[in-house]
């Protein structure tokens, strides 16, 4: 289910089948010229594949809201990031995965309280190519069978 | 030629008139009309079939087939992903099932689950259909997976609109 009007009214009737969330992790520089485009590219794979995911699981994990960020504050990002967590934590979620491209995370990872989702991403290319597409779908298939690990 | 009746210069007047104001009248009202039924003319989408797979490919076993549709959805014109799962029945029928888990949406899997080999299998929680596509009781899902509409044509599957049973 997405973050949505529709999904979020239905997510909150069905809430006991839902207990799984996908956080985005999304970062961006707006200072750096030579940075923007490739996170603009991360950002829109990110998109892709989280909602694969979610395409193919709709009935038990629900999207949230991109968390976007400004590259470089890794230890007061990952304190904010908890701090969705918690609240998410609340309605209950039992399974937290945060999905990114963005490799600083693997240090941090320790610190945070949902189970990190690096994946190494494409060089810049077409989206629309059946390569990407490809790339994408089994991308998915892997992180689909890694989730399905923690609900067994 | 004299006993010809004679059209005097108002009915002339009132001829003219009226046919003029006629045209003038069908003019404006034609594009009207037009507008107003233009919904009805629109080739409808219910009734679009894609072609998905060729005959031959079919099996008994339930394989899946993927598709492209055109989607316009308020904001967004885009192209959406279909996919059914399609075999042959004993009879030599062709059923195309749907893959969307009539429980709350998760893709089901044809055989995904060893324990039920025969099967379509919901990952996300247990739901099973038997392979006509009815729900097996006691499992999530209250209602059979839907059924496409589908026709055979030069040797090629179309598949239609999905059907909720």
């Amino acid at each position: 289910m997405q973050w949505t009007k529709d999904d979020t009214e239905l997510y909150l009737a069905e809430k006991k089948y839902v207990d799984t969330l996908i956080i985005p992790l999304i970062p961006f520089n707006p200072e750096t010229d030579g940075t923007i485009a490739k996170e603009a590219f991360q950002r829109e794979l990110n998109h892709l594949t989280t909602h694969l995911l979610e395409k193919g699981y709709r009935g038990r994990i629900l999207l949230a809201p991109d968390y976007n960020y400004i590259t470089g504050n890794y230890e007061a990002e990952s304190q904010r990031i908890n701090q969705w967590i918690e609240k998410f934590e609340k309605q209950p979620f039992e399974h937290v995965f945060l999905f990114t491209f963005d490799t600083k995370w693997k240090r941090w990872e320790k610190e945070l309280k949902g189970h990190l989702l690096w994946v190494p991403s494409l060089h810049e290319r077409n989206l629309q190519s059946t390569e990407t597409r490809s790339f994408v779908k089994e991308q998915v298939n892997q992180i689909s069978d890694l989730i399905k690990a923690y609900w067994d | 030629m004299s006993d010809k009746q004679r059209v005097s210069r108002r009915q002339f007047l009132n001829y003219t008139l009226t046919g003029v104001g006629g045209f003038m009248a069908a003019g404006m009202l034609a594009p009207m009309v037009r507008f107003a039924i233009d919904p009805v003319l629109k080739p409808s989408a219910a009734g679009d079939f894609q072609s998905v797979a060729s005959v031959d490919e079919i099996t008994n076993e339930p394989q899946r087939f993927e598709w492209i549709v055109e989607q316009v959805d308020g904001w967004y014109e885009s192209e959406v992903q279909k996919t059914a799962w399609v075999y042959r029945t004993e009879d030599d029928e062709i059923v195309a099932l749907s893959p969307i888990c009539t429980h709350l949406g998760c893709t089901v899997d044809w055989a995904s689950n060893e324990e039920y080999p025969d099967e379509f299998y919901c990952p996300c929680h247990a739901g099973r259909y038997t392979k006509d596509g009815v729900n097996v009781p006691g499992t999530p899902p209250t209602a059979p997976l839907p059924l496409f509409d589908h026709k055979v044509e030069e040797g090629m599957l179309y598949l239609g609109q999905e059907q909720e049973r």
